[in-house]
């Protein structure tokens, strides 16, 4: 099996640009004496004819945020010898300060972007459109998932805020928009209506809890207008995607993250949700010499998540084991970022929210930009609150939940 | 405080741009904090300082700080 079908097609909206085999060639030769691919990935042709080249030629790509400085990065991942299966290396979070990499498998990769075409039903007539990075697990998974099936991936930079995008939507007949829950509070603040998007049938969530009441709303305006809302979920350690909820049970399984992915299953264990699929990642990286070795989890993925299965095998997400949060669906360690700063830190939906003893109005800003830029995510997704003294519980540690509560 | 200067004063607040910052010239994208989050934040500071709502096709068309005045006079709001 090729990731790349031979119908597939890639456009840049704004040059008209195309990706062609002989781009993807010429990039081949340029990498045939790179052991391992350190690839910044902006949304362009050019960086994802590199991309195809290097798993045509069994080099492993390390995907990396084109804006960001990965020289620590590079320097800590060089390697004398990596393992013949691993295919694609992704970072975890956002973060700078903690660079683990996740190692996913040649197979791997291809199970899941086969296991989101067929839960999702991508054909050969689909046209995405990039809505979300593609050095983002499921950016990169919008891209997997259609060029499998010789679907047509239309490459769009501005974002769904400007007119281009629309504009964009409309004159290449995008069918399928995929989405994460900051960007489905955007489309509710447009007024989103497909009606006005015709060629527009399929949406989907993933990247962190979407509020129910967004998910009815969507789903009920895909609905009358013949389309279908696919809420999902998913880890970067799952290459990424785990479960699908079907659009037609949206209605009676709300707050449910779906189902399995066709040949994976879940189950609860110590009430933590354990994944087991063709698509689990072989392991994490740590050092350059990590990528020597081989599958370590075999098939097996504790996801951190806890959570409950009911009789149908539907999942529902209940919380997280460590102290873990998302800003604009992107993956924060809460410890990690109290190491880094001397402020106590939240999660809240889509929010970092941070306290901090008496501080200034000012210093609370340049805290905020600060963290933000550590973080590597915008600043409206951190909230620094000054506070006269932290809550304590009697055994002396911080009290979280007042903390959650205050919000 | 005169139109024009709640309006920079919008654009600032959105953008995180410190008090005294040029906005005046500003185009989306342009400037690397004016992306499709700050442009969210900003076109509910502006609905919120000018109490208008503004339409869809008027969100995605602000494109820069002129444009924001040219829509703002669509909903009578003369910023000068």
């Amino acid at each position: 099996m090729n990731l790349l079908h031979p119908d597939a097609r890639v456009i840049d909206a704004v040059t008209g640009e195309s990706l062609t085999p002989s781009l993807i060639d010429r990039f081949g030769e340029e990498l045939a004496d790179q052991k391992l691919v350190f690839l910044p990935m902006p949304t362009t042709i050019e960086a994802i004819a590199k991309y195809l080249a290097a798993l045509r030629l069994h080099k492993p790509v390390v995907l990396l945020d084109p804006d960001a400085d990965h020289a620590e990065l590079i320097a800590r991942y060089q390697a004398d010898e990596v393992h013949p299966d691993l295919a694609l290396l992704l970072t975890t979070s956002g973060s700078t300060g903690n660079p683990k990499l996740v190692r996913l498998s040649r197979s791997a990769v291809l199970a899941n972007a086969e296991q989101v075409a067929e839960s999702l039903g991508v054909t050969s007539d689909d046209v995405a459109i990039t809505t979300l990075p593609l050095f983002y697990s499921y950016g990169l998974s919008v891209l997997h998932s259609h060029l499998l099936r010789g679907a047509t991936v239309v490459l769009e930079r501005t974002g769904l805020m400007q007119r281009d995008f629309w504009t964009a939507v409309d004159a290449f007949e995008v069918t399928s928009l995929a989405f994460v829950p900051y960007q489905y509070e955007m489309l509710r603040r447009l007024r989103f209506d497909p009606a006005k998007h015709p060629s527009v049938r399929t949406l989907t969530q993933a990247g962190g809890r979407l509020r129910a009441e967004l998910i009815t709303e969507f789903s009920q305006k895909m609905d009358a207008a013949g389309g279908r809302l696919f809420v999902m979920y998913g880890q970067t350690e799952a290459a990424p995607r785990m479960a699908t909820l079907p659009p037609d049970r949206i209605a009676d399984k709300i707050g449910s993250v779906g189902l399995a992915m066709p040949g994976a299953s879940f189950a609860i264990e110590d009430d933590e949700v354990v994944y087991r699929g063709p698509n689990v990642m072989m392991g994490y990286a740590e050092s350059g010499t990590d990528l020597a070795a081989g599958d370590q989890l075999g098939g097996v993925l504790r996801t951190g998540d806890l959570g409950r299965l009911d009789d149908e095998g539907f999942l529902f997400i209940t919380g997280r084991l460590k102290r873990m949060g998302k800003v604009f669906g992107v993956r924060i360690n809460l410890d990690d970022v109290e190491r880094n700063f001397p402020i106590t830190a939240v999660a809240g939906d889509d929010k970092l929210h941070v306290f901090a003893e008496d501080i200034s109005a000012d210093d609370a800003r340049a805290l905020r930009t600060k963290i933000a830029e550590w973080l590597g995510t915008h600043f409206s997704g951190v909230d620094v609150r000054s506070i006269e003294a932290l809550p304590l519980l009697p055994n002396g540690k911080t009290d979280y939940r007042a903390l959650e509560a205050s919000l | 405080m005169s139109e024009l200067q709640r309006l920079r004063d919008a654009f600032r607040t959105a953008l995180d741009l410190p008090a005294d910052a040029p906005v005046d010239d500003l185009r989306y994208q342009d400037n690397e904090k004016w992306d499709s989050l700050a442009h969210m934040s900003l076109v509910a500071a502006i609905e919120d300082e000018f109490s208008v709502m503004i339409d869809t096709d008027d969100v995605i068309n602000m494109s820069s700080f002129d444009e924001a005045v040219r829509i703002l006079g669509k909903y009578g709001v003369d910023v000068k």
